[in-house]
């Protein structure tokens, strides 16, 4: 069962998970897991790394590695991005660096 | 896993957050409202009500209105109402104020104690108000 963590609990710390991830609350650290969905109300200050997708609707401060990264309309992200795929909506606040790369589930392995 | 896929779905209607049976976390966690966890947590938890399920290890001290341990806790637990379920594990100190209750089977190791509640020193507080009145009065 994938973690949701909602709009009134503040996290600080790593977290690792199998699963999928899905925040709607703060998060102070880095996360780890198969998928990461930050949405609305999330807001993460720390590096996200994925085994396949990251899907930013919130705030985000920090490196963002996957396979797959969505930004949408209302994302305003911060850091460095590694991907393989990169998708930007229109309206979303960017203030990053991006780099295309063949293996990214080989930096997570890591 | 159908079950699972439906829990999910109330879920996001009841409100409440969760970490997942995958997941694992290391640092603190503030929530205003109801945590269920069915991962590892280490550190330090406060929220208004904290479920432990049954996969669920929590290494650490927990604050909280209500507590239900169905898996694993170590550390202290000081809440108003604590359950522990009958597969529940408890190491540490369970401190509560109005109810405790452990199922049949559960294994519990630590001090238990009913800690008093506010109440009781405004009522004291009145009583201490009360009597300066009386010598006065006399």
């Amino acid at each position: 069962m994938p973690s949701v963590i909602l709009n009134d609990t503040i996290l600080k710390g790593n977290f690792v998970e199998k699963d999928s991830v899905s925040i709607n609350g703060a998060f102070v650290g880095d996360i780890k897991a198969e998928e990461i969905i930050i949405k609305d109300h999330g807001n993460v200050n720390g590096n996200l790394n994925a085994g396949t997708n990251i899907e930013v609707n919130g705030e985000v401060v920090g490196d963002l590695s996957a396979d797959r990264i969505h930004l949408t309309n209302f994302a305003k992200v911060r850091g460095k991005l590694f991907h393989k795929n990169l998708s930007v909506e229109e309206g979303a606040q960017l203030e990053i660096t991006a780099q295309t790369r063949k293996r990214i589930s080989n930096l997570n392995k890591e | 896993m159908f079950f699972n896929s439906n829990k999910k779905v109330e879920s996001h209607i009841d409100g409440f957050s969760h970490l997942g049976e995958g997941a694992s976390f290391e640092g603190e966690i503030h929530s205003k409202g109801e945590l269920e966890v069915a991962g590892k947590v280490k550190g330090n938890i406060s929220a208004k009500t904290l479920k432990i399920l049954e996969t669920g290890k929590v290494t650490g001290h927990v604050n909280a209105e209500r507590v239900e341990i169905l898996g694993c806790m170590l550390g202290n637990t000081s809440s108003l109402n604590i359950h522990v379920g009958e597969k529940g594990v408890v190491r540490g100190d369970l401190r509560f104020e109005i109810n405790l209750s452990v199922a049949e089977g559960a294994d519990v190791l630590g001090h238990v104690q009913k800690a008093k509640k506010d109440k009781n020193k405004k009522v004291d507080n009145e009583k201490v108000r009360y009597l300066e009145h009386n010598q006065r009065a006399s």
